[in-house]
């Protein structure tokens, strides 16, 4: 029932080679089909002034899978991930070399809109951060801002897609008008991601969305991921090895802004190349 | 190790556990000892702060409204009988010139220092400017804004000059609790905004300003007190009248509350100390009510 042209989004990215080739193969796939990449890195280095916080990166991201950015605090993760939807244009001092390429289009080009790149590319944080405003109106924000819908049934439907589509419909349905702030943290985080999704994006960034919760809501928003990424391409920054092993498809290691390792999780954990990998992996680096 | 050792203790600490030793006692009492004095010093001066309000209100009230009387609230001063209307319009007709001025400026000013400026080497002058300018006596903006608007403008003396004295003078106060209040917005929800595909402009309606709302309005009502309650600039700009102002803004001396004082108190008759008596305790009560209201406003905002 949506009505403009949520489809349209790529006028604001490059109509040609709005796929990318089949890349050469970086690591073994593990079967026969080619990847599926929707974002690819080359050569992108991010500096905070003459700090260079990342070094280098060329990384592929699978279009409908879980890939996750690992790695000790200060690694890089959080500003890699940022530089995903360029949160962090806005930061003093903060500049790149290199590209992002999603579908072909750098994002960092001149011609590309950056408010326009975040209806593509979605954000969950680390902390919860539901607008201290109804469940409603925090689910309904962006299709709001962007006149997605043309009336309140329609947009009526579309908060209750989201939120269905975060696993809290249920919970909430009977108090949609009610302050959001007197959700519990995980509950929060659930609609956080609704929120996210309410604006149709492609991608999802999720930056450590599970740290600040009990392990309880930490599995629910792990099993949401699991099942988001039927529909859409997740990247998921975590410390935690665990959960980058039990959703993770790919999983990129990063240390002091170095990418040291990147392959199917099953690779990265059982068989890592780099000892760095391994000495994280057994909780010695 | 050194402040420990110079106390007289009967047996060495580790003798014994600390908590019932008789030196860590003695000590504990000691500072128990310092701890109430403290307490008692803190509260007669904080109590100290409430004298002077509290006696300002009982007399005035008492005083003020002993008299009090239906001419001497509706008729003015060129009346037989006189009374305050003309100051209560006055001041009424100033308040909403001045605010009708100031707070747009401060408000947009406030938002662009907080959200638009970058924190580059501009947005520090401009504070500062900001700074000096709230800091600058207002019978010193009051004698600028005689020059300027009342002999060059040729607009005499004027509501429209006084009001934009006034302004000036609230200027600041809104301006900068605007940009505090912005900053207090926490990160985490305006990267939420930007992160939705807001941008700076709908961050700021639909989320900042909004969430920054109760410290943006107690910063206009500070400044709406301030303006109520200045004369030095009125008296080079406004004059005083002692008709009721007829509606022009321009060329027509206005009358204010502050001004009975000012114009009143040197005379002994009964009719002009009630006058001056009433004007004051209205003043009072004004600025009270103003502080009352923004602490309740914020309070039931903070509630959400």
């Amino acid at each position: 029932m949506v009505t403009t042209s949520l489809e349209d989004k790529s006028v604001l990215m490059n109509e040609e080679d709005t796929r990318e080739e089949a890349a050469p193969t970086v690591y073994d796939h593990g079967g026969p089909q080619p990847l599926d990449v929707l974002i690819k890195l080359v050569d992108f280095s991010a500096y905070y002034g003459n700090l260079e916080v990342l070094k280098d990166i060329n990384l592929l991201i699978e279009r409908k899978k879980i890939t996750v950015f690992m790695g000790p605090s200060g690694c890089g993760k959080s500003t890699l991930v940022r530089t995903l939807n360029r949160l962090n244009d806005e930061v003093p001092g903060f500049r790149t070399t290199g590209q992002i390429l999603l579908e072909g289009q750098d994002i960092y080009a001149p011609n590309v809109d950056p408010v326009l790149l975040k209806t593509r590319v979605g954000m969950v944080f680390q902390k919860p951060n539901p607008f201290p405003m109804s469940i409603y109106d925090n689910v309904a924000f962006g299709p709001r801002i962007h006149k997605f819908t043309r009336n309140k049934s329609e947009l009526d439907s579309l908060v209750r897609e989201s939120l269905e589509k975060a696993a809290l419909w249920d919970e909430v349905k009977d108090r949609l008008g009610k302050s959001a702030w007197g959700l519990s943290g995980g509950q929060q985080q659930r609609l956080c991601i609704a929120r996210a999704l309410a604006v149709k994006p492609e991608v999802l960034l999720m930056d450590e969305p599970a740290s600040a919760l009990d392990p309880g809501s930490t599995s629910k928003v792990e099993e949401l991921m699991v099942e988001l990424k039927d529909n859409y391409t997740v990247v998921l920054v975590t410390h935690n090895m665990q959960q980058a092993a039990r959703v993770g498809t790919s999983v990129a290691f990063l240390y002091k802004g170095d990418l040291v390792e990147f392959g199917p999780a099953s690779d990265v954990f059982e068989n890592p190349e780099s000892p760095l990998t391994e000495k994280y992996i057994k909780g010695n680096l | 190790m050194s402040r420990e050792n110079n106390s007289e203790r009967s047996a060495p600490i580790d003798s014994l556990t600390p908590w019932n030793h008789p030196a860590v006692i003695a000590n504990h009492k000691a500072r128990k000892a310092r701890d109430n004095m403290m307490r008692i010093l803190v509260i007669c001066c904080a109590l100290l702060v409430l004298i002077p309000l509290g006696d300002l209100l009982l007399m005035f009230a008492v005083r003020g409204l002993e008299s009090i009387s239906v001419p001497l609230l509706f008729n003015n001063l060129a009346n037989p009988n006189p009374g305050l209307s003309n100051a209560i319009i006055g001041t009424a007709l100033l308040t909403l010139l001045s605010s009708a001025i100031a707070i747009p400026i401060g408000v947009f000013g406030g938002v662009y220092m907080a959200e638009f400026s970058m924190g580059g080497r501009y947005s520090g002058g401009l504070r500062f400017a900001a700074d000096v300018l709230a800091g600058v006596p207002s019978i010193v903006l009051g004698y600028v804004c005689y020059l300027i608007f009342v002999i060059y403008f040729h607009w005499g003396f004027s509501a429209l000059a006084a009001a934009i004295a006034l302004s000036i003078i609230m200027f600041p106060y809104i301006f900068r609790t605007t940009e505090i209040a912005l900053k207090k917005v926490p990160v985490s929800l305006k990267e939420g905004a930007i992160a939705l595909g807001s941008t700076k402009t709908t961050m700021v309606n639909k989320l900042s300003l909004r969430f920054a709302l109760p410290g943006i309005v107690t910063g206009i009502l500070i400044a709406v007190g301030i303006s109520v309650s200045e004369t030095a600039p009125l008296l080079y700009t406004a004059s005083f009248a002692d008709y009721n102002p007829t509606g022009l803004i321009h060329n027509q001396p206005v009358a204010y509350l502050t001004g009975v004082i000012y114009e009143f108190y040197q005379y002994n008759t009964p009719v002009d100390v009630q006058l001056t008596l009433l004007a004051t305790f209205l003043l009072l009560l004004i600025v009270l009510m103003l502080n009352v209201v923004a602490r309740l406003g914020l309070r039931s905002y903070l509630k959400v």
